[in-house]
């Protein structure tokens, strides 16, 4: 067994020519699946069942089944249906790349709102009330008292999580996709070279993760520089 | 239920060489987390699946040159791989409940002559336990989880018979769903059974009546 250089040196820029793929499918489901949580948690905020009962519902089912059966359903499944086959959704459905975005957003979208809740939970209760006997109003109180505080609350949970999505891109490999994992793997085919291959892969996904959680520290000492001492 | 055991077992020693007072295996632990942390599950189920193939291969071809190939079952690489994957998040779950059991406890033990082997075992472990119980539930619900993953090396395991049978049947749909309906009455189970356990971790934390 030897380790070919020259190999991840003639793969690399191959791979990393799925970088742009990567980013495209990480940045839009993490928006997408952003406000996807936002309209969630409020949802499970309100008092009404009809509201909360259904996103729990989501919550539950999306986080208890593997994201790859997600995606499966989605790509192989749903044009089971002639329905959806003669839908407006069909052009989007029919990409390999539009059902990978939906997968992603709706799973990632489950468990940021979850994050989110336990952010909003975790506001002290002595300060809203201190703003209603300041006189502010129910949303007066959210956007004032409880967004700001929770963002900081939520950045550490959130951005595992956006960590995560960006693994669970690599999952969209198998359904057709050539980001960064779906080329590697062809040239995996090719060569019969994992070790080079997926080694170096595995290099550039942790300099991802390392930026990504570089950039939240930032953010995260940004957002609580007040109480720095 | 074997990547379960595997994943217990790396999480502890993991968690032992981090707060150990060897630079070494500190610094060894802290690799193995921030590799098998920060890349993709797939990737490091592809990796041990085709990389352990070759390496073997190379292995026993040093002893008896004639062996061409050698095939590693899918089972243990995908165990393998998936308890790697979880014992590295496991293995922070620990550190931070160790690092939550109260010196006084570790203390008290000292003075009453038990050995460094005795508290790890009698004081150490089960209030820690006790702690990491909540964030082991979740890792135990990724585990699950994950093994999805293995259907991509091709073993027959849940996802990999449901694109078999669409393959027959013609209907990916329905297929696909019993699957999904599966993962979730299993995670259902690990749920509610990790909530039993952390009742009973706290019961004599419960007011007498």
């Amino acid at each position: 067994m030897s380790f070919d250089i020259s190999l991840i040196l003639d793969s690399l820029p191959k791979m990393l020519s799925g970088i742009g793929l990567t980013f495209q499918l990480l940045i839009l489901s993490g928006v997408l699946g952003l406000l996807l949580a936002f309209v969630l948690l409020l949802m499970r905020l309100t008092e009404k069942w009809y509201f909360s009962v259904p996103a729990q519902v989501f919550i539950y089912v999306f986080r208890g089944t593997p994201i790859l059966v997600q995606i499966f359903i989605i790509y192989y499944g749903l044009p089971q249906f002639e329905a959806i086959r003669e839908s407006i959704f069909w052009p989007i459905l029919r990409e390999p790349f539009g059902c990978a975005i939906l997968a992603l957003t709706l799973n990632t979208g489950a468990y940021v709102s979850e994050i989110l809740r336990g952010a909003v939970l975790a506001v002290d209760r002595g300060l809203l009330e201190a703003g209603s006997a300041l006189g502010l109003s129910r949303s007066q109180r959210f956007i004032y008292i409880t967004s700001p505080l929770a963002i900081r609350l939520g950045i550490p949970p959130y951005s595992n999580d956006v960590i995560s999505l960006l693994k669970s891109t690599a999952l969209a490999s198998t359904i057709t996709i050539f980001d960064m994992m779906g080329i590697a793997r062809t040239i995996v085919a090719e060569t019969y070279a994992p070790y080079e291959i997926f080694i170096s892969l595995a290099i550039i996904y942790m300099i991802f993760t390392f930026f990504i959680q570089k950039g939240f520290g930032y953010f995260e000492n940004f957002m609580s520089r007040h109480i720095k001492k | 239920m074997a990547s379960l055991l595997l994943m217990v077992i790396f999480g502890l020693i993991g968690a032992a060489a981090k707060l150990s007072n060897s630079i070494i295996a500190k610094k060894i632990a802290n690799a193995y987390t921030i590799i098998f942390r920060g890349t993709p599950e797939i990737l490091v189920v592809l990796l041990i699946y085709f990389g352990s193939a070759i390496a073997l291969t190379s292995l026993f071809q040093l002893f008896d040159p004639s062996i061409k190939y050698v095939d590693v079952p899918p089972f243990w690489a995908g165990t393998f791989a998936i308890a790697l994957i979880v014992g590295s998040y496991a293995t922070e779950t620990f550190r931070g409940a160790f690092l939550g059991v109260e010196p006084g406890s570790i203390e008290a033990a000292r003075a009453l002559g038990l050995s460094n082997l005795q508290t790890f075992v009698y004081i150490r472990i089960p209030e820690m336990w006790r702690i990491a119980l909540p964030s082991f539930g979740n890792h135990m619900l990724s585990l699950v989880k994950d093994t999805a993953l293995i259907s991509i090396i091709g073993l027959n395991e849940l996802l990999f018979v449901a694109e078999q049978a669409t393959a027959t049947t013609g209907k990916p749909f329905t297929m696909f769903i019993v699957v999904g309906l599966i993962y979730l009455g299993i995670s259902t189970v690990i749920t509610l059974f990790v909530m039993g356990l952390e009742a009973y971790g706290r019961s004599h934390l419960r007011a007498a009546k």
